[in-house]
């Protein structure tokens, strides 16, 4: 549990530091965050350190996926974004996924639903496989952390359901992803 | 006054129609120029023009060139009133003329004949006695046999297409469709709330199988007869339930499972419902396609570390690969004749259809279009139909093996994806 902590932080800071090293930011990009982190009162009570940490990685296609501001650290964050043509869980993603474990973990009639989803480059059945692997990731983070079999049911849907409907980098990146759908004992 | 410019803008939408139907946007070069007289009906109303219909799929076909009517110097629909030499300074190569009769009953009588311009000569002709509502098969049966005494190939202007559209915020956004091979005609076979995929045609072009999610979110593979529109759930493992495939001789679906953990290509029998597993790879293994000698499956597999194509020998189950240019090649067809594979190919990052000759060693990306999927190729093995997108909106073009022939498919509401061109029927 610490170490996916240490790990999770040690990949946050790294890619800020991979961002502050290599991008220059534009007028664009600066207006780009600030519709990402404010537009909404709520943003004006975040803490501190949420906001620091947010404005010190640029929301952009490449680091959708392990973008700290997709993902709150509890069950209310159910998308877990993925990088193109992997099926790895981002780093960003661990501590929400952790909470839903340690939900799911105290309460056995809560079943959860894992939907994979690509995005619509390439054949169709082809990226459902390619959905199911990310599926299948989660899963195994979920049940590294305790979470029994029967809690989890997976269907992958491949790029049959967009979240995004664009032909763009951006919207590709949202269509990389899981939910985590609870079925019953929603928290 | 009013119902003559009424009757004028009928006819001026019908001939904007008519364009949509027929978008040849490459078309070969030495295409024949073939005039199709307008069927006399003497003056009575006609529910179908044969003959529109007639030219429409000589032109969609890429290989004739059909002179406008407008431009016909005269009109004849008797062998007795054709002026050759009308048709030889248009530079027509042949002619079609024809008579659409009513009869009583609510049936016609529709004859054609088909003339060599430049000998001067009938080559074929025949009668048909139709129902109104067949009046379009009849179009359709005369294009084939035109299609055929011309070229040497069967025609496939009577086979249909089935493909599945979306439609966004609508109640039942997927829907499971066929039409005519040029479009016309559409009907729905199935609606749904949930994604609808990977539609397969039986070598007799009376079943179709495909993958609905309709039950609760999970995906199931159905076999759906269209006579009677009665439908039986015929997998519905554990995980992926995709990409069925029916056998060349009707008695087995390829399909792809997960319920062993990771994609494996399968074998189940439709009447026994016995499952064998075909493939053991911990790569994914799909997309299974019958080579015409129902012995072989092609298929995608990711076992070389991106998507390839393979070929399955059923008998030992020996796998052996099948393509080498690039690092993206999936979703393979077969053309009937079992020479050509035609597959999705990525290229700097763009899909493209690209064909694969079999007996020659040769690979062509036959498409300019850049987010290509699901190629299904005509029963006559002349083009390949596939989706595509065109201004962010999915539509169908097809392209012939060549790539010399190049067609933009009548558009229809919203996205429509993953054609299936449908074998020949009887």
């Amino acid at each position: 549990m610490s170490a996916f902590a240490s790990k999770s932080l040690f990949a946050v800071l790294l890619a800020s530091t991979l961002v502050a090293c290599s991008s220059k930011p534009t007028d664009d990009q600066s207006g780009d965050l600030q519709s990402g982190s404010q537009t909404d009162s709520q943003t004006q009570i975040a803490p501190i350190q949420d906001q620091a940490q947010q404005s010190a990685i640029s929301l952009t296609a490449d680091n959708f996926h392990n973008h700290p501001s997709n993902y709150d650290g509890t069950t209310s964050s159910r998308v877990i974004y993925f990088a193109f043509d992997n099926a790895s869980v981002p780093a960003a993603a661990f501590e929400t996924l952790r909470a839903h474990a340690v939900y799911l973990k105290g309460n056995s009639n809560a079943k959860v639903r894992l939907e994979g989803h690509a995005d619509e480059r390439g054949t169709r059945e082809y990226n459902v496989a390619l959905s199911e692997r990310r599926g299948q990731s989660v899963e195994k983070f979920l049940r590294v952390q305790g979470v029994a079999a029967s809690q989890i049911e997976m269907v992958s849907y491949g790029e049959e359901k967009p979240a995004a409907y664009g032909s763009d980098e951006m919207s590709w990146a949202k269509n990389r992803r899981v939910e985590l759908n609870y079925v019953s004992g929603r928290p | 006054m009013i119902r003559l410019l009424l009757l004028v803008l009928m006819s001026l939408s019908a001939a904007a129609q008519a364009q949509l139907m027929i978008q040849v946007t490459e078309g070969r070069v030495d295409a024949v120029p073939i005039a199709v007289v307008p069927f006399a009906s003497g003056g009575v109303a006609v529910p179908e023009q044969v003959d529109a219909v007639i030219a429409a799929n000589l032109h969609r076909s890429g290989q004739f060139r059909p002179l406008p009517a407008s431009e016909m110097l005269s009109r004849p629909s008797r062998a007795e009133e054709i002026s050759y030499r009308d048709f030889r300074v248009l530079g027509s190569e042949f002619l079609v003329i024809g008579r659409v009769e009513p009869l009583p009953a609510g049936e016609f009588r529709v004859s054609y004949e088909l003339h060599d311009v430049a000998r001067g000569v009938r080559l074929i002709g025949e009668t048909y006695q139709p129902k109104a509502a067949q009046l379009r098969d009849v179009a359709h049966a005369i294009s084939d046999r035109i299609y055929e005494q011309l070229t040497g190939v069967r025609g496939a202007f009577s086979t249909r297409i089935l493909y599945v559209t979306h439609n966004r915020g609508a109640d039942y956004p997927f829907q499971l469709q066929y039409a005519d091979a040029d479009g016309a005609r559409a009907r729905t076979v199935l609606r749904s709330r949930e994604p609808i995929m990977s539609p397969s045609w039986s070598p007799d072009g009376k079943r179709i199988a495909y993958v609905s999610f309709e039950a609760n979110g999970m995906p199931g593979i159905y076999i759906h007869e269209l006579s009677t529109m009665q439908r039986q759930l015929v997998s519905s493992f554990t995980g992926i339930n995709g990409a069925p495939s029916w056998s060349p001789d009707g008695r087995r679906l390829a399909l792809t499972l997960s319920r062993d953990g990771n994609p494996e290509i399968y074998l189940l029998d439709i009447a026994s419902r016995q499952l064998t597993r075909m493939t053991n790879h911990y790569a994914i293994d799909t997309e299974p396609k019958w080579l015409p000698d129902g012995q072989s499956l092609v298929f995608t597999s990711g076992r070389g570390g991106g998507p390839q194509i393979y070929r399955l020998d059923l008998r030992d189950r020996s796998v052996r690969r099948v393509s080498f240019e690039g690092d993206y090649n999936s979703n393979p067809t077969v053309t009937p004749d079992g020479r050509y594979l035609a597959y999705i190919h990525r290229r700097r990052g763009e899909f493209h259809v690209a064909v694969q000759d079999l007996q020659r060693h040769t690979f062509n990306i036959v498409t300019n279009t850049v987010q290509d999927e699901s190629p299904s190729v005509a029963p006559n093995g002349s083009m390949i139909i596939y989706a595509t997108k065109h201004g962010g909106a999915g539509v169908l073009q097809a392209v012939s093996i060549d790539g010399r022939i190049k067609v933009h498919l009548p558009s229809k509401e919203g996205e429509v994806r993953e054609p299936a061109w449908s074998p020949f029927f009887q």
